[in-house]
């Protein structure tokens, strides 16, 4: 029947079709704003609920989870479970497809985000991250970012073999860790009705007093009291906090990238060292082999050298790759910045004229 | 307060606490009109709820989290979560036990929001309303519990958004005997969730109902075309009090003697050095992050070539 293969389709039952862009509910949106604004600077994570059709990963509900208590694992997993449970009861989708995470200055690559997201897409292949970036929204502009594993990664991580032979043979570089997914915000019509609604209760009556008392609270300026009044946070010319918090972190960065060089630098002197002690051994045993074919007695075996030498181990590549993650991901936010940046040094300069 | 006929005298149930020390002088003289905020995502999840209500369901209901002021007389309604609930022509049953397990829940990721009343969907409010709200009442223990009301069936076409707390009234203190009195109520929302809330106002016109993220170069662009189209408005309006053709109102007057007097004035020669130093910091600092970019896309390169 055309009607039920259309609505397996639909449904994608056997999840074969791969995600290609992730549509949020705006109460979702709202909810993980809020979470994250308010236990900043503290990273924080909730769980995403929803459902995936045809490729989009449609997020209808979220919940935050509890800080780092004590016998994490426990407590976390018991709240889960309870409130999917008490979620159920009224109706929501009670599918879990992911997870957030409150970041500042887009700092966020590090090895438990990665392993973290690597579990959840080792239990459910179609699961998002969703990085909200707190310092950057409350400068004017939403920052929403949804992050998947890509597949070469997930491969690699799960084997946990981070050589430099494995990654140039994935083709991995810190560019396609992650690959990210467009945004898509939804409103219900209730809702925009609702949004109609705060923006025209302005020229009621009540309003004029509305008016009057933000003007005399505009020096405490924490909260702003009329609804939807359109906001030029974004025209604000101050550079100097932003861009110099983000070369700090770039900095440190660079600093463990420094560091992480020293190390895979010394491993290569070791490996080196090695190498030659070997070439050494095998020349001597050679020469050594020559005399005895020449005195007529059975050269020595060559066998043992590879036990006798062992290459030590590579470190690890995955902290490089983060780090060079980070340190890109740092240098984009910076250049992402200083566009409009100079556009608006540009227009006051020529206000002042 | 209330525009009632003179036949029932109500006061409202002022919150009288005990003064504390920090509180102005005012406030112990008299208790303060008692008021509400919502943070806008109350009402999205109210909206949310009220789309996934069972089907046979006309109205739904929930709690509202929050904190109070001090003194009590301020509630900033945070959060909300649904709660199912019966009714039938002769009784009405809530879900406490649900409540309860939602709110310690909740508790748990964030303790300081505490229980401050209850919301609705609909426009009345009916004989229910008040043994829910008694039952709520008594779970705030001495503060006045918020009853929100939406009106989500949309009469006289708008959405209106209703805070009250109630009166006891009658001879007998019965909890079903009180009378829902209206009290102030207005929205509060934070930076970063404004600058949500703008993007999410942004998808009201289209039709679809959808948007996508704008990056800072557009959201710039945006936010500079409504200035200069509050500016062109303001003009026109000085130019028409000007010409006589509008009166002139003396409020309107004021704030833009404000506006324009906060413009600061500075001397050419120093913004030239101030734009100039600026500039060159900022190219700076771009300069040195292509820098850094370019070196990790040599590095990337080199490690394929092993």
């Amino acid at each position: 029947m055309p009607a039920n293969k259309e609505l397996s389709a639909a449904l994608d039952i056997e999840g074969t079709v791969p995600i290609h862009s992730v549509q949020l509910d705006a109460m979702v949106v709202l909810k993980i704003v809020k979470h994250c604004r308010e236990s900043a600077p503290a990273t924080v994570t909730g769980q995403l609920m929803g459902l995936d059709v045809n490729g989009v990963l449609e997020v209808t509900h979220s919940f935050p989870m509890p800080k780092n208590q004590e016998s994490e694992d426990f407590e976390g997993s018991q709240y889960q479970l309870q409130m999917m449970r008490c979620l159920r009861e009224v109706n929501v989708d009670d599918n879990s497809v992911g997870w957030y995470q409150s970041t500042n200055m887009g700092n966020f690559m590090n090895q438990s985000l990665i392993e973290h997201q690597f579990e959840f897409q080792q239990a459910l292949n179609k699961s998002v991250l969703i990085i909200h970036d707190v310092a950057r929204s409350s400068m004017g502009n939403l920052n929403l970012r949804a992050l998947r594993l890509t597949p070469a990664f997930m491969k690699l991580y799960k084997e946990k073999k981070f050589t430099t032979e494995a990654l140039a043979k994935a083709k991995l570089t810190f560019s396609n860790i992650f690959e990210e997914l467009p945004i898509t915000i939804r409103n219900t019509a209730l809702l925009n009705a609702l949004l109609f609604e705060l923006e025209t209760s302005d020229d009621s009556v009540e309003v004029s007093a509305s008016h009057l008392t933000t003007y005399k609270n505009s020096s405490n300026n924490t909260s702003n009291k009329s609804a939807l009044t359109p906001s030029f946070d974004m025209l604000d010319l101050s550079l100097d906090p932003y861009v110099a918090k983000n070369l700090e972190n770039l900095m440190e960065t660079i600093d463990d990238h420094q560091q992480e060089q020293g190390n895979y630098a010394y491993w290569q002197r070791s490996v080196e060292r090695e190498n030659k002690k070997k070439a050494a051994y095998l020349a001597n045993r050679k020469t050594e082999n020559a005399r005895r074919a020449q005195a007529g007695q059975a050269p020595l075996p060559n066998e043992d050298v590879d036990s006798m030498f062992k290459l030590p181990a590579e470190p690890s590549r995955l902290d490089h790759l983060l780090i060079s993650g980070q340190i890109d991901n740092y240098c984009k936010q910076i250049n992402e910045f200083a566009g409009p940046t100079l556009g608006k040094l540009f227009a006051v300069g020529e206000l002042q004229k | 307060m209330m525009d009632n006929s003179s036949t029932l005298h109500l006061a409202l149930p002022a919150v009288y606490t005990v003064p504390s020390a920090v509180a102005p002088a005012t406030t112990l003289a008299q208790p303060r009109a008692f008021s509400t905020s919502v943070n806008p995502l109350v009402f999205f999840s109210i909206l949310d709820h009220y789309l996934r209500r069972n089907a046979d369901q006309d109205r739904v209901i929930g709690t509202l989290l929050g904190v109070r002021s001090e003194d009590g007389a301020e509630v900033e309604i945070k959060g909300c979560y649904p709660v199912p609930h019966l009714e039938s022509q002769d009784q009405v049953e809530v879900d406490m036990e649900y409540h309860r397990t939602m709110f310690d829940l909740h508790k748990q990721v964030n303790p300081k929001e505490v229980i401050v009343g209850w919301y609705a969907t609909g426009a009345d409010l009916n004989s229910y309303s008040a043994l829910i709200h008694d039952f709520y009442q008594k779970e705030v223990s001495s503060f006045p519990a918020v009853h929100l009301t939406m009106d989500t069936a949309l009469t006289n076409e708008r959405l209106g958004v209703k805070t009250y707390i109630s009166a006891p009234v009658g001879i007998t203190s019965k909890g079903d005997n009180c009378m829902f009195i209206p009290i102030p109520c207005d929205v509060k929302y934070f930076k970063a969730e404004r600058a949500g809330l703008e993007l999410l106002a942004s998808t009201k016109d289209t039709e679809s109902g959808s948007t996508t993220l704008l990056s800072d170069m557009d959201n710039l662009e945006r936010a500079v075309i409504d200035v200069q189209k509050m500016l062109e408005r303001v003009s026109e309006y000085v130019d028409a009090v000007l010409a006589g053709t509008v009166p002139a109102n003396n409020t309107v007057g004021r704030y833009l003697m404000d506006t324009v007097s906060v413009v600061p004035k500075v001397d050419a020669a120093e913004f030239e050095k101030m734009f100039n130093s600026h500039l060159q910091d900022l190219l700076m600092v771009i300069y040195l992050a292509n820098m850094t970019r370019t070196q990790l896309a040599v590095a990337k390169r080199l490690e394929k070539l092993l």
